[in-house]
């Protein structure tokens, strides 16, 4: 590439770079909503429409590759793969919901309170997440997990508490600059209380910001359901999630059933990805409202 | 800039204080412990309660506190009853091997990252450009142990050319560097793809940034080679920020190795805390977390200090 010349992207820096980029990532971000919203469907509805069920054993049937009546062919117990398959992606994707909520509602309240009351209160609690911080999320996450390995709920709740750091530096960062706001100051005038202003001003303009981390916050939950489940201390065996397909699916590699590999792999990637996708684009948006 | 080390050291010592104590509390809190996992299933729980005794684990909370951290500030993290070795011996067998994997991990993502972003950034908004974004994106929200898995069916079960696991092939009890470094291949390939996406993305953007600056289009008219413009002027100015970035990986890195080293039978620090919590191995847990949050802050000083290093411009004081 000696003489090729660089081209400077000045045209994006003078035009209105707006409509270029929003333009560029929509296609992308259709897809991603295409996709989620199919999977939801399809994991709601799709046990009930197959009419079988995604626990029942059938030795005699084991490893039967895909054919009409198991469209995914079946695992190495003779359960449908199909159907087990969007069983566990209801699990997968609530478990990711839920730990998101859990690591929202903590991270908003948390930053919000950091970021409005500011001065000594807001030292003290970013010098907590920095202790939070100097410990890897994952020792945290595998240790929280293995003490209270039991039901779905405690995996829930797991994830979401190891993970509201992000969220919770996010929302303070952005009620820093929003209580400077004029509104506020109007509010307050009026005599509204601080958690008035805080939960009825402040943090209903901070949408955005939680929207997009919500959106990633997801993503990366259904990513540690994947692991803990691989590790044994997600979810519980014989109930199927993405997480416990995949791992199961390991020991398949050498019965060459591809029906048991690529189907809840493939999952788990396009729909993380697609949530990433999603994360991202909104994030842009955001970035050029402001 | 003396001052600044020193003043970041001194603020260090809160945050220490809090892992020793969010730790030490965590760990006190969670059901079951070392005592339970050392007697054995058949254990009646009068032996339970004399070896809690024994351990000292029914003194109150705060005086285990005060003796663990006494003695962590003579240097000593602790002896691990259960496995019957003091715990600094433990993690300094397996601490060189996780040092050794991460430092592979770190060299083949920035050795990846740093060309693709660029060469992104070159030729932004070209089909090369997009397919490699949404590959990137790709890697980004992949399970680590699925890609793992998939490393080991095709080049290890299929290809055999690298070994499934383990550190080196057993027979050899020298350190055998052909042997290490195969056993080390598919490891570090795992651990390093999520940080390979994410940096590529990060330099695409700073790069993208860069060539939009004054000084670039002054280099492009001045007629040097897009090589020079690309490669001495603009990544230059595109790593300064990235140096951050990279102090701020050392947890992702130890927390990715927990997986890693599951999926390769590594021993290292990830597996020995995974272990470790399943077991309730109370002490070599604490030290080793107390131990991580040590490397964590030290990282992210210095790649503060090296940002100075990099760019004059910016004044500690």
């Amino acid at each position: 590439m000696t003489e090729a010349a660089i081209v400077l992207p000045v045209d994006e820096a003078d035009a209105p770079p707006l409509k270029r980029r929003r333009a560029r990532l929509s296609g992308v971000a259709w897809a991603s909503i295409v996709w989620l919203v199919f999977v939801v469907l399809a994991c709601a509805a799709g046990p009930a429409l197959i009419g079988l069920n995604p626990d029942i054993t059938d030795v005699a049937h084991a490893y039967a590759a895909p054919n009409a009546h198991h469209l995914l062919g079946t695992d190495n117990l003779g359960r449908d793969e199909l159907t087990r398959l969007l069983a566990g992606g209801r699990i997968s994707l609530s478990v990711g919901a839920i730990a998101a909520l859990v690591a929202m509602l903590i991270g908003t309240v948390y930053g919000a309170l950091a970021g409005y009351y500011g001065r000594w209160l807001d030292t003290l609690l970013m010098r907590v997440v920095d202790v939070f911080l100097a410990i890897p999320t994952l020792f945290l996450l595998l240790f929280l997990a293995a003490m209270f390995h039991g039901n779905l709920l405690t995996l829930m709740i797991v994830i979401g508490v190891t993970s509201w750091l992000g969220p919770a530096r996010l929302v303070r960062g952005e009620v820093l600059t929003l209580k400077e706001r004029l509104y506020v100051e109007a509010a307050r005038s009026l005599g509204a209380g601080d958690r008035r202003i805080i939960f009825r001003h402040v943090v209903p303009n901070a949408v955005g910001t939680i929207i997009t981390t919500t959106t990633f916050m997801i993503a990366s939950a259904m990513l540690a359901e994947t692991a803990l489940s691989y590790l044994g201390i997600g979810v519980r065996a014989p109930m199927p999630s993405w997480g416990n397909l995949l791992t199961g699916a390991q020991s398949d590699i050498f019965a060459q059933a591809w029906w048991l590999i690529l189907p809840p792999g493939l999952a788990i990637l396009i729909t993380v990805t697609a949530l990433n996708f999603l994360g991202d684009w909104l994030r842009e948006q955001g970035d050029y409202r402001t | 800039m003396t001052t600044f080390v020193i003043r970041r050291l001194l603020l260090a010592i809160p945050t220490l204080i809090g892992v020793t104590i969010l730790t030490f509390c965590l760990i006190h809190l969670a059901p079951g412990g070392p005592q339970v996992a050392l007697a054995g299933e058949k254990a009646t729980p009068e032996q339970i309660a004399r070896l809690t005794h024994q351990l000292g684990l029914d003194r109150p909370l705060y005086v285990q506190y005060a003796d663990w951290v006494g003695a962590l500030l003579h240097g000593d993290l602790g002896f691990s009853y259960l496995r019957q070795a003091p715990v600094v011996q433990l993690i300094g067998q397996r601490l060189p091997q996780t040092m050794l994997l991460m430092g592979c991990a770190l060299l083949v993502s920035v050795v990846l990252a740093v060309p693709l972003g660029v060469y992104q950034a070159y030729r932004r908004n070209t089909a090369f450009d997009r397919t490699a974004s949404v590959a990137v994106f790709v890697a980004w929200s992949m399970p680590t142990f699925w890609f793992g898995t998939i490393l080991i069916a095709i080049f290890a079960v299929t290809l055999r050319w690298f070994p499934v696991g383990g550190l080196q092939t057993i027979d050899t009890t020298a350190f055998d560097w052909p042997s290490r470094f195969m056993h080390l291949v598919l490891p570090a390939a795992t651990l390093a793809i999520v940080s390979m996406a994410g940096w590529s993305r990060y330099i695409r953007g700073s790069m993208v940034d860069q060539l939009r600056e004054d000084y670039t289009r002054t280099a492009i008219a001045k007629g040097l080679h897009t090589r020079t413009v690309l490669f001495r002027h603009t990544l230059r100015n595109a790593l300064i920020p990235f140096i951050t970035l990279l102090g701020g990986t050392v947890p992702a890195l130890f927390g990715g190795a927990v997986i890693t080293e599951q999926i390769f039978a590594y021993p290292g620090m990830g597996q020995l805390f995974w272990q470790s919590a399943i077991d309730r191995d109370y002490s070599t847990l604490l030290g080793m977390t107390v131990l991580t949050a040590v490397m964590v802050i030290l990282g992210n000083l210095l790649a503060d200090v090296l940002y100075g290093v990099v760019d004059p411009r910016v004044r500690y004081d």
